[in-house]
């Protein structure tokens, strides 16, 4: 029999909200994250705007010591996590260890603190500190939250980037279905940084003003960091020792539209087909989808080829189905998008409420689905998509479902 | 006996929607590009002569570091491997790891054109991925600002531009994922592979990966301590077991194993090497820079995999030449395989090739040919063996055995233990 995982833990950092709470108001009020950037020096740059996080004091939650040694990837993400572990009833006797493992998806990961050394040696000083290099490996953030937890099961870091933590909410899914753990730490932790800012200013891939999801005039992503962190569980071992349930995860899909190294297939191909795979390993039909949380990054090409996969499989009924692209709030956070957009669609299962996209005014002819303009949108959902793609055409799409007991 | 040796084995009833049956997963083709041959035959015919890989480090200047060797690549034409119209978005990781894939595909004479797309996928493994490639960018951007930043250079700078460039270049549709977890991605990527293909989610997955040797990625493993001869006066070299270990040597290379379902391989009549029987995955909690230093960790990894502990005749050790990696994982061995241990032969590829991050592909190759062959390659380097490291170890020379099952260890300092359990099938081997 195949084991039923659920999610029993939520954790969020993000511009638009440190918690769980102010995360999800902010999306349901439609709040921006975006201002001016102050992780780095933006003033040579056409676009000085990012999601940035702001008020979490790091001397809040680490020691002066651990400080020196974390990364903000590395803080973001012990800090979500441990909002997801306490919110999961975790404690160190709550399960057996060899059964607990770690498995975030990275994207630009520590190199902040990495740029921060090659900036000093590069530039000729001499005491670049070697402990900002403890962030070279993507792994980093990872282990720090596997160390954290006391985990000794299954640990790994997926590194497609802007699909990542989706791809690591897959294969944390699949460690709990075979049999190697009864609970997985999953999702994700990115932080901006010099090199992902230049490299998609360099493919002019970001928008100046804001990030506009199917608005006619997009012009981009606004680059945002967090992390989102989701608690997986075997549904018996929640069961037993009375965990929160929040949803249910039926299934994943991953695939690759083998077409372009920075493009996505044009005509939605490649977007039919993960969203096909994902429904099919989750014993799901088309039919039944009620919502989908869209990758929606707002550059031109992909959220066509987005709406245009939609529709490929709903048909008719694809103009039915609220669809929410809060990268407009949150921003692209590439290797926690895919984590903090799974904890708002397990909340938009969990209290009917489909956040919006907001900054949508023109519409496109060629995007011409309902995205859930501006307003939260109340509804009865069941089944819901979050869809993420990354460079290089890897799709990843996770189907989620509102848990019953039946 | 490690007492929860089979508590966990992966359960043979898994159904899913798409797949009423548990396949068998077999290996039929391999694709290595390593420092000391490319393609496997000379590859295998070096690790059987115990050649060395190892060398003074070429192509960047070493002088201001106490270490000075590497495993470096020799000069390859990708032209043989690659149309040269699609080699110019490629970095030389790119080229390195599509190369191993062209190799592990004419091995295994599948005809891409003539397999369903959708069910071909990709998993790599790759711990820095296209380090250089992030330095050139970075510099760059260092020195003119926003404007040195260079879009070609960024599109193949995130650590998935690899399997990218593989997928693009040999239309693979299926799953594709890319792993970066230090010294076991490559395993992380067979072991998803292998559980895919054997819920029947593919017909065949290419997997395995690899890293390169960067001025950069020297530089950081310099700087963190971890490359021979470290900080003390010791001598630099690469020599697991030995007493004088004191650190690694970085090497590079990749390699790629055509993992298949055992119905789809006989189906075309495909040469089959050995089969995956099982993994094996635990975490270790010991620090950040720091492997499981009891061993315990690795012990569990090596239960979890071999479902027949009894028939493990020799394994592909994680062994990388630091002080605490290769006493720890002689304790694990010695923990779950008890007065058997001494019938296990054990050898460390990463003697000849160095030690990276990707280098689990390569390894998982030497593991399949040792079986197919009934040949182990020897742990070389070895002068005074550490008398902690007491295990039946191949040393020097190569060694003919019949071998039923072996075990590829890896290793993560940080934590990641991952042990692959590889079985010879009869009928098949030479």
């Amino acid at each position: 029999m195949r084991k039923r995982v659920v999610i029993t833990g939520l954790g969020v950092v993000s511009a638009v909200g440190n918690s769980l709470p102010e995360f999800w108001n902010s999306l349901i009020e439609g709040r921006d994250g975006t201002k001016e950037i102050t992780v780095f020096n933006p003033s040579a740059y056409r676009t000085k705007i990012a999601a940035e996080v702001s008020n979490l004091d790091p001397e809040a939650h680490f020691s002066k010591k651990e400080i020196r040694r974390l990364s903000r990837c590395d803080q973001f993400g012990l800090k979500a996590f441990r909002e997801a572990w306490r919110s999961a009833r975790l404690d160190r006797d709550s399960h057996d260890k060899e059964r607990l493992g770690v498995i975030l998806g990275a994207g630009s990961g520590g190199i902040l603190s990495v740029e921060k050394y090659f900036r000093n040696f590069y530039q000729g000083m001499k005491r670049a500190s070697p402990s900002l290099l403890l962030s070279y490996s993507l792994a980093t953030t990872t282990d720090h939250i596997a160390i954290e937890s006391g985990s000794e099961g299954p640990r790994t870091t997926t590194a497609t980037v802007c699909s990542s933590s989706s791809a690591s909410i897959g294969v944390a899914y699949e460690m709990i279905q075979v049999g190697l753990a009864d609970v997985m730490v999953t999702g994700g932790s990115d932080s901006l940084c010099e090199v992902s800012f230049s490299g998609f200013s360099s493919l002019k891939l970001i928008d100046p003003e804001s990030c506009r999801p199917f608005d006619k005039r997009r012009q981009g992503l606004v680059i945002g960091e967090g992390a989102g962190i989701l608690v997986l569980e075997d549904l018996e071992h929640a069961l037993k020792r009375k965990a929160p349930i929040h949803a249910e995860l039926l299934g994943y899909g991953i695939c690759a539209d083998a077409y372009h190294l920075t493009a996505p297939e044009p005509n939605g191909e490649g977007v039919e087909r993960v969203i096909r795979i994902a429904l099919s390993h989750a014993g799901v039909s088309p039919e039944e989808v009620d919502t989908i949380n869209a990758h929606g990054t707002a550059t031109p090409f992909n959220d066509i080829a987005e709406t245009r996969g939609i529709k490929r499989i709903f048909g008719e009924r694809a103009r039915g189905i609220p669809i929410s692209g809060i990268k407009s709030m949150v921003g692209h956070c590439l290797g926690s998008a895919g984590g903090i957009e799974a904890v708002a669609t397990v909340k938009t299962l969990e209290t009917g409420i489909i956040p919006p996209t907001i900054h949508y005014e023109v519409p496109d002819p060629l995007c011409d689905l309902n995205y859930t303009p501006n307003h939260s949108v109340k509804k009865d959902v069941r089944i819901a998509l979050s869809n993420s793609f990354a460079f290089g055409g890897n799709n990843v799409c996770l189907v989620f479902k509102k848990f019953s007991s039946e | 006996m490690y007492n929860k040796t089979f508590k966990d084995t992966p359960n043979s009833e898994l159904q899913t929607p798409n797949s009423p049956k548990d396949h068998r997963v077999v290996i039929t083709g391999l694709g290595v590009v390593s420092s000391v041959g490319i393609g496997k035959e000379a590859f295998w015919e070096s690790c059987l002569q115990g050649i060395s890989g190892i060398k003074p480090i070429q192509g960047f200047d070493v002088s201001s570091y106490r270490s000075r060797l590497g495993a470096q690549l020799p000069k390859i034409d990708f032209n043989a491997f690659i149309k040269p119209a699609n080699l110019r978005r490629m970095d030389r990781i790119g080229k390195i790891v599509v190369s191993a894939v062209r190799l592990a595909i004419d091995d295994s004479g599948l005809t891409l054109k003539e397999e369903d797309s959708g069910r071909i996928g990709i998993s790599i493994g790759t711990g820095l991925g296209s380090s250089d490639t992030v330095d050139q960018f970075f510099r760059s951007l260092l020195k003119e600002g926003p404007i040195g930043a260079a879009p070609l250079l960024f599109q193949t700078a995130v650590p998935n531009a690899i399997t990218s460039h593989c997928a693009i270049e040999y239309g693979i549709k299926g799953v594709n994922i890319t792993f970066s977890h230090k010294e076991s991605s490559t395993e992380m990527a067979m072991t998803f592979a292998y559980y895919l293909l054997k819920e029947g989610r593919a017909d065949v997955i290419f997997a395995g990966g690899g890293d390169e040797l960067s001025e950069p990625l020297y530089h950081v493993y310099s700087m963190l301590g971890a490359l021979s001869p470290g900080r003390g006066k010791g001598v630099e070299g690469m020599k697991p077991f030995d007493q004088d270990r004191n650190g690694i040597i970085l090497g590079e290379g990749s390699g790629i194993l055509v993992f298949e379902t055992l119905e789809h391989a006989k189906k075309r009549g495909a040469k089959i090497y050995a089969e995956m029987a099982g993994a094996g995955l635990s975490g270790s909690t010991d620090g950040i820079l720091r492997y499981d230093l009891k061993g315990d960790s690795i012990a569990r990894a090596m239960s979890l995999a071999a479902g027949e502990p009894q028939i493990v005749d020799y394994i592909s050790a994680a062994a990388n030449s630091t002080p605490h990696l290769d006493r720890a994982e002689t304790h694990a061995i010695k923990k779950v395989f008890g007065k058997r241990t001494k019938e296990i032969s054990v050898s460390s590829l990463k003697s000849m090739i160095g030690e990276f991050d990707g280098s689990g592909g390569v390894r998982a190759c030497g593991v399949v040919l040792s079986l197919y062959h009934g040949m182990i390659p020897p742990t070389i380097g070895l002068v005074h063996l550490d008398s902690e490291c007491d295990l039946n170890l191949v040393l020097g020379q190569s060694k003919k055995k019949e071998i039923r099952s072996a075990l590829l260890n890896s290793c993560s300092n940080g934590g990641s233990n991952i042990s692959l359990w590889f079985r010879r099938v009869e009928g098949f081997h030479s």
